[in-house]
């Protein structure tokens, strides 16, 4: 995103060195992200053990593919988070469908306080984000969410909120045309 | 908010693989489909940047003590240097033609016009492994990708796509090579440039399709590398397979 690219990542000089096989600069990527990546894998498991289980995987996936990053598209943290809010949803899929085609309590996403390792850049993309999110109407927001932090598919959200798939689908759709068109504006 | 366009039908189903909605049989097809679509992956990439964000929402909470020193246990030793050196091991070293043929090559990139021939699947059935890919780039710092592949063990196949210019291996062939742990690099076939190909796998050789194995490919007289051990010309990029 753009902003990845106008702000300095101080993290980026790491993935270099990570990407040339320097365990030492993996070692300062976990010490910076690993709180970060922790709690997001708690957010999708709610399962601590579980959760260590799947940094575990975070961090050798960093490892191997740190080669890939590529510092114009995204920032690090939003790279690193991308891999570990995929890992974890991988874990709860491989928990079998009935682990979330039950239906859940509403989701209450707190708002994180910035913290001394919160980038500048994204800050901005959370902000952005949050900014365009919150436009949309309160059903919608509720679905990206759940979509998003839990990899429910369109089959499991229908069951869940007990309406038709097809309709689902077009609130995800229409909220993320919507989404588009208000962070490019 | 006024009405935003919709979004179109190619665009919409990559921001639905970013998101996480579709089951298992859809996201294997959008996999596939970035494998052999680089606007789609594109697209899917555009997505991921932009839901991104909301991760940064959630709190840090300190990971357990001690969880650095197991994962420093689990670092494989392998990276992609090492991948080339056991490459270079193999490969006839009087060719020396790497780096030339990686830098003449890692400037171009063409669109793939021409969709592959896909094979549908007649029954549904669950996937017996995982989705892997690879992009298979020069090791000339980080040019665009020269081949990307997937490997798709519902299909039991490796979709694989030359973004090499097409008519460009008039003189010399592209093979293609996986090296799966001490294995001498086993041939997966030729890649015309330009095309895309589905190869059938084998039960042997899907055993092996693992995170850390990689693919290579290599520049081959026609008819491909005639070194039963490996590739007998340059090699000209590598990548490893992974998830996501």
């Amino acid at each position: 995103m753009a902003s990845a690219a106008t702000t300095t990542d101080i993290l980026s000089p790491l993935m270099t060195r990570i990407a040339a096989g320097e365990r030492e600069a993996l070692r300062q990527l976990y010490q910076a992200t690993s709180a970060k990546l922790f709690g997001v894998c708690l957010r999708i498991l709610s399962d601590r053990e579980e959760s260590e289980d799947v940094l575990q995987d975070v961090y050798v996936t960093i490892w191997r593919r740190a080669d890939r990053f590529d510092g114009a598209r995204a920032s690090v943290m939003t790279w690193v988070s991308t891999i570990a809010r995929n890992r974890a949803i991988d874990r709860l899929r491989a928990r079998g469908p009935m682990a979330y085609a039950e239906p859940v309590e509403e989701l209450e996403i707190p708002d994180g306080a910035d913290s001394a390792e919160t980038l500048l850049a994204a800050a901005d993309d959370r902000d952005r984000l949050h900014g365009c999110m919150s436009e949309l109407d309160d059903r919608t927001q509720s679905v990206i969410r759940t979509a998003f932090f839990e990899g429910v598919t369109y089959e499991a959200l229908a069951k869940r909120m007990d309406a038709p798939l097809g309709t689902v689908k077009s609130w995800i759709r229409r909220g993320l045309a919507k989404l588009k068109g208000c962070l490019q504006s | 908010m006024s009405e935003a366009p919709d979004l179109s039908e190619a665009e919409a189903f990559a921001a639905e693989h970013a998101l996480g909605v579709l089951n298992a049989r859809e996201r294997a097809e959008a996999e596939a489909r970035m494998a052999r679509e680089p606007a789609f992956a594109a697209d899917v990439e555009a997505w991921r940047a932009r839901l991104g964000p909301m991760i940064d929402s959630i709190e840090p909470v300190p990971a357990p003590a001690g969880l650095w020193t197991r994962i420093e246990r689990m670092l494989p030793a392998n990276d992609n240097g090492a991948i080339m050196n056991k490459l270079r091991f193999w490969r006839n070293s009087a060719m020396g033609g790497f780096a030339l043929a990686a830098a003449s090559l890692a400037g171009v990139m063409v669109q793939v016009a021409q969709p592959p021939t896909v094979v549908e699947r007649q029954v549904p059935v669950q996937p017996t492994g995982q989705l892997l890919n690879a992009s298979v780039v020069s090791q000339e710092g980080r040019a665009q990708p020269l081949f990307v592949a997937a490997y798709d063990p519902d299909r039991k196949a490796l979709i694989v796509t030359s973004l090499l210019p097409e008519g460009s291996d008039r003189d010399k062939v592209h093979e293609l090579w996986l090296i799966a742990g001490q294995d001498n690099p086993k041939s997966l076939g030729l890649v015309e440039s330009g095309k895309a190909k589905v190869i059938a796998l084998p039960t042997e050789l899907m055993g092996k399709m693992s995170e850390g194995a990689a693919l290579a490919v290599s520049e081959e007289p026609p008819g491909g590398s005639k070194n039963p051990a490996g590739p007998s010309g340059p090699v000209i990029g590598v990548g490893k397979l992974s998830k996501l």
